[in-house]
């Protein structure tokens, strides 16, 4: 028997001790800083409310010392959807001189990477920058890019294995995934690359625009398939409701890559922990801020990752959700 | 000379009050400096030991954290690798290596190898799980090394050239349990090394034994691959320590102290390190502190040495300022000092030199009085003793003795007056000696003339023969000097009188003027007889030539009226008659004036019968 305890104890304290640590170094912080307000952009191609526009990374900005309104300001500009508008607000950020640019999505990293000048960027949720040619490579990203990387498109693959292993009877499954990002396309390859590995049958279903999800649930309507796997950018992220929806009322399985579907009714997902990346985000944003050069910031590689499963959801499609699942599962929905 | 003028032109060169001081000074301030110098010494050597004490036991205990980091994971991979693979164990495995995932947020796959050296499932957080793929990993260097060490460690890789990732591998008791092979993400140490602070704001940083970047605080460095320049410093810090602390550079280039401990099982090296300014810290409070105490010392010392200095050198000034009074002739002032030293003797001394100064001063001033009408030889004698009773007024027996020049009225008007007083100058030098050695008394100057006692106040044997001899003397040694003064056109002539009788001798005048003097008719006498003596004559009353009978040749001269005496009074001379002299027309020698007031009222030579 694996005597789980003391591990989990230990890691548990470490976190908590680092937390407080951060909390208890926050006002002699936020004192040093107290002379500058620092002006950082963040720019995302999906809603104003998710990721790094959300609350989640003011909050961990708050953990390294900044005050919105106090020492630092956020100018957040959020596509909704139409990367059309991305020129324009890298252009808006750099004429307002902001110190740093933080992208989600890879529409939105690229853009920036064309317009923001010497202005640093700070990219997340591009996909892979390396793959995309975002980035140089991850020790060396070159220009004025660095951020948080994720990890290469296998994980398509990997999230394909542990859907067929959720729900064995799986065999073509739908990809719903944004057309137009880079990042996101080399996902849905890596997912058709491993199902044809492995047997399956894969349904692309790349989607442009929000519209675009019209189109796609007739498809499925049409044609149903096994399951879906919703490869996550802020596009898909934007219209996460109508998919989690779609799949309950047509009894699908579904597959995303971040525990926050999972949250919002989505059966499965397994990805990189999101708080690490706003964490990382947040980290490399403070020390541009603090003088460092992008150039001298690699890129980082999640490091955590999350198995979430949503058991309201399985109960409700009627599947059992299989241990070999559930022994991995970091987050589990009940 | 004033006592001002005497300390501001003896000032000394180099005061001894300088000297002092700084001998005192001296003598404290560098026992003191040496003492602070070696306490400084051996204090930085304590400091520095112990500092390297304190870094290498860091060292040790970071080293031991991220072998601890690593021990839990090899640990909880002991556990896949305790069952024998039998039919039907596979999946019990497979949860094993789940559950063991989830607990290892570092590992990020397993692969677990039976009995055989075969691959029978690989569980990887990035990929598909492989089941029994069937791979032989006989030959594979983790399998190998963890069969023969139980516990194997491989090299730090890069994943996609950059996220350092590590391979071990745990074998169980048996050949049958297997092998577990994990791949470590490294960048999860970060946890542990960001957690480890030295010092203030020292931290620490794992080297493997390529000199590669393990683990820092900084993530960034670790992440930037090989080669980068902030990673090659580290290696060079490494490369110079020896188990010793050492000081060099850290990846930011601050100047930093480093101690390292081996970490064992990956053949890793931990270091810690801390800023040289910061670990310095106590080092250079030291420091402050000997140098403060050396400072306080050396005011203490200054103060002391000014202090036992000034004791010293003062009572040497009042003895030098007493000195200078005693020298100025204020024998009064009285030199107080009560040190109960030396000194204090020394003042003493001086108080009683001072005391004798003054009592031979007043002697000295006495017998520069007596000098006055006393040869010195006389004064001296008669100085001091019972004799002054001598001086005391009383009835003598005296020869008194005139003599002038005579025509040094009329030379004085038509002289200039520095060759008059060089020519009184030259006479009274001529006379004086002669009188010194007669032991003469003079009572009085009176321009051109004198007035001489013999007999008093001292008596002497032969009075009269006494002062007609000094008589001859004078007129011997003035009249070569007259023949001189003659040849230049002056006329002037010498002439002396001699008499003897009762006279009442005696001090007159007042507080420091007095002289000596004879009041009586043989004072009268002897100046008349003078005032009618020719040039180069001695005359002489019957009294002197009665006394010096047939000593002296005399020529009787009869008798002869004196101006101002009603009767007439025999006159002698002493000496052959020189013919030139009594060849002189009268007219010439009335010519001469006379010029001392007191004998004015004398009658003129033609008085005299010839």
């Amino acid at each position: 028997m694996v005597p789980s305890l003391p591990v989990d104890d230990r890691m548990t304290v470490s976190r908590r001790s680092v937390v407080a640590a951060a909390l208890a170094a926050l006002p002699a912080r936020a004192f040093a800083q107290a002379a500058k307000v620092y002006r950082v952009g963040l720019v995302t191609v999906g809603a104003p409310d998710t990721t790094v526009l959300g609350p989640v990374m003011a909050k961990e900005f708050v953990k390294l010392g900044y005050i919105e309104g106090k020492n630092i300001e956020f100018e957040r500009r959020a596509a909704q959807g139409k990367p059309d508008r991305l020129p324009g607000f890298i252009d808006d950020l750099v004429a307002k001189h902001v110190d740093v640019i933080v992208t989600a999505s890879y529409p939105a990293a690229a853009a920036a990477k064309e317009r923001a000048g010497n202005t640093p960027v700070v990219v997340t949720y591009s996909g892979d920058p390396v793959a995309t040619g975002l980035a140089a490579s991850l020790a060396h990203p070159g220009g004025n890019i660095t951020g948080v990387s994720e990890i290469a498109a296998e994980l398509s693959a990997k999230r394909l294995a542990m859907l067929k292993e959720a729900v064995p009877s799986v065999h073509a499954v739908a990809v719903l995934w944004n057309a137009d990002d880079f990042g996101m396309t080399l996902r849905y390859q890596a997912a058709e690359v491993e199902a044809k590995r492995v047997g399956m049958l894969i349904v692309p279903l790349g989607v442009h625009a929000p519209d675009d999800f019209d189109t796609a649930f007739s498809e499925m309507t049409k044609k149903p398939p096994d399951a879906i796997l919703m490869v996550t950018d802020v596009l898909t992220t934007l219209n996460r409701k109508r998919v989690i929806d779609f799949a309950a009322e047509h009894r699908l399985p579904a597959i995303y890559e971040y525990a926050n579907l999972v949250h919002d009714g989505g059966l499965l997902s397994y990805g990189p922990d999101q708080r690490t990346i706003f964490e990382r985000a947040a980290a490399l944003t403070d020390r541009i801020l603090k003088g460092a050069k992008p150039a001298d910031l690699p890129l980082e590689l999640p490091s955590r990752f999350e198995l979430a499963v949503n058991l309201k959801t399985a109960k409700m499609l009627g599947l059992p959700i299989p241990e070999a699942i559930l022994v991995r599962a970091d987050d589990v929905v009940e | 000379m004033s006592i001002g003028d005497a300390s501001s032109a003896a000032r000394p060169r180099r005061p001894l009050f300088r000297k002092y001081f700084t001998a005192l000074f001296i003598a404290v301030v560098v026992p003191l400096l040496a003492n602070g110098a070696s306490e400084a010494w051996f204090g930085y050597r304590d400091q520095k030991e112990m500092l390297s004490q304190r870094l290498r036991a860091e060292a040790g205990s970071a080293a031991g954290k991220i072998q601890g980091f690593l021990d839990e994971i090899t640990g909880q991979l002991q556990w896949t690798v305790q069952l024998p693979w039998r039919d039907g164990s596979d999946e019990r495995h497979r949860f094993d290596v789940l559950r063991l995932m989830r607990q290892l947020p570092a590992v990020v796959e397993i692969t677990l190898v039976d009995g055989n050296g075969v691959e029978r499932l690989q569980v990887s957080r990035a990929n598909p799980d492989i089941v029994n793929s069937g791979t032989d990993r006989t030959n594979d260097p983790a399998v190998d090394g963890a069969r023969s060490q139980r516990i194997w460690y491989g090299p730090v890789t890069l994943y996609s050239g950059s996220e350092p990732h590590m391979t071990v591998a745990v074998a169980g008791a048996r050949g049958t349990y297997g092998v577990t092979v994990a791949v470590i993400n490294l960048k999860l140490i970060w946890d542990v090394i960001s957690a480890i602070h030295v010092g203030g704001s020292g931290d620490a940083f794992v080297l493997d034994r390529a000199g590669r970047l393990v683990a820092h605080p900084d993530i960034s460095l670790v992440l930037r691959g090989e080669g980068d320049p902030a990673a090659v410093r580290l290696r060079e810090l490494q490369q110079a320590t020896r188990g010793e602390t050492v000081e060099g550079r850290d990846a930011e280039g601050r100047a930093v102290i480093a101690a390292t401990a081996p970490i064992r099982g990956p053949d890793w090296t931990a270091f810690v390190e801390e800023p040289a300014s910061e670990a310095f810290t106590p080092l250079r409070a030291a420091l402050w502190r000997t140098g403060f105490l050396l400072l306080a010392g050396a005011i203490f010392a200054a103060g002391l040495g000014y202090l036992l200095a000034r004791r010293m050198t003062g009572p040497i000034r009042l003895l030098e300022k007493g000195a200078a009074e005693i020298g100025a002739g204020r024998f009064d002032q009285k030199i107080d000092i009560s040190t109960g030293d030396e000194l204090e003797g020394l003042a003493q001394r001086f108080n009683e030199m001072a005391v004798e100064l003054a009592l031979s001063q007043e002697r000295s001033e006495r017998i520069a009085r007596l000098k006055r009408f006393l040869a010195p030889q006389v004064a001296e004698l008669v100085e001091g003793s019972e004799q002054e009773a001598l001086l005391d007024s009383h009835r003598a027996e005296v020869v008194a003795i005139f003599c002038d020049l005579r025509g040094f009225t009329s030379f004085s008007h038509a002289a200039k007056p520095e060759e008059m007083m060089g020519l009184v100058q030259e006479y009274y030098e001529a006379l004086g000696t002669i009188i010194t050695r007669y032991e003469a008394t003079l009572t009085c100057f009176m321009g051109d003339g004198l007035m001489l006692l013999v007999n008093a106040p001292v008596p002497c044997p032969d009075p009269a023969l006494r002062g007609v001899r000094m008589a001859m003397e004078m007129q011997a040694a003035v009249q070569p000097l007259m023949s001189g003064w003659r040849a230049r056109g002056h006329a002037i002539g010498f002439g002396m009188g001699l008499a003897k009788g009762p006279a009442i001798v005696g001090r007159i005048g007042y507080e420091g003027r007095s002289d000596y003097t004879a009041i009586g008719n043989v004072v009268n006498l002897a100046s008349r007889i003078c005032g009618a003596a020719e040039d180069g004559q001695i005359l002489m009353d019957a009294a002197v030539a009665a006394e010096i009978g047939d000593a002296l040749p005399l020529v009787p001269l009869g008798s002869r009226m004196l101006r101002g005496l009603t009767e007439p009074v025999s006159v002698f001379s002493a000496g052959p008659a020189d013919p030139n002299l009594t060849k002189l027309p009268a007219a010439k020698v009335l010519a001469v004036q006379r010029n001392t007031g007191s004998h004015k009222d004398h009658k003129s030579p033609d008085v005299f019968a010839r």
